[in-house]
């Protein structure tokens, strides 16, 4: 069975519906769907608010990179069908969606939901992708932590 | 050889520029090639420390020879999501 791996990163809106169609299948029944979002407003931690995020991508690793992901989670989890990576770019202002990962198979008891946790997790350590938050008092870099291994 | 290097984020801003070329001796390694940058622009070395590299589209350490017409790219660690 040759199950959709869809994995790109884009400046064009997320369109949720029509991405979470295209991964399924006449035998999915559990679909799920990770989406992170623009906070306008953060409480944890340092406590400030963000006008907006300025997102950039190396589009050509960064794709090969999702592709990597959608392998790793297909060798660990053989039960899923569908899988979405999608990362938007550019501009992206509070409420909106940023990126999105969809996994689907059969059942819910099948490890679906550790799939997409997998996927979302997977991508923030590989896939190279930056973000700069704008706040009303001024604007930096965000960088992660993790680190890489050669050919990782 | 003369190699090409894609920046992104801070490390763009830094130097006013996307990507750099640099002429390099044969058999140049990776931290080499980032000496040479920082070398050349000063404002790097803040950042040095934490630059990560990719060789060809792959994560590469300090230790790698570069390759002949490689594609070389520096960056901070991804914060995408």
């Amino acid at each position: 069975m040759n199950y959709p791996t869809i994995t790109y990163v884009t400046e064009v809106e997320l369109d949720l519906d029509a991405l979470m169609a295209r991964v399924t299948l006449p035998s999915t029944g559990a679909a799920v769907m990770f989406s992170g979002i623009v906070r306008g407003s953060t409480e944890r931690g340092n406590a400030h608010e963000t006008r907006f995020l300025e997102y950039e991508a190396y589009q050509p690793m960064a794709e090969a990179k999702m592709r990597q992901v959608a392998e790793e989670i297909r060798s660990r989890w053989s039960s899923v069908e569908g899988i979405a990576i999608v990362q938007r770019i550019g501009r992206l202002y509070p409420q909106t969606p940023t990126v999105l990962i969809v996994c689907t198979a059969a059942h819910r008891d099948t490890g679906v939901f550790d799939a997409a946790r997998y996927g979302i997790d997977r991508l923030k350590e590989i896939v190279p992708v930056w973000k700069k938050e704008v706040s009303p008092n001024g604007e930096f870099w965000v960088e992660g932590e993790y680190i890489p291994k050669p050919g990782e | 050889m003369r190699v090409k290097i894609f920046l992104f984020a801070i490390l763009s801003e830094y130097v006013g520029a996307k990507t750099v070329e640099l002429d390099v001796p044969a058999e140049t390694t990776v931290a080499i090639l980032k000496e040479l940058l920082v070398k050349k622009y000063p404002k790097m070395a803040s950042a040095q420390k934490s630059i990560m590299t990719a060789v060809n589209r792959e994560y590469a350490d300090d230790e790698q020879i570069l390759p002949l017409n490689a594609e070389i790219a520096f960056f901070p660690p991804v914060s995408g999501g």
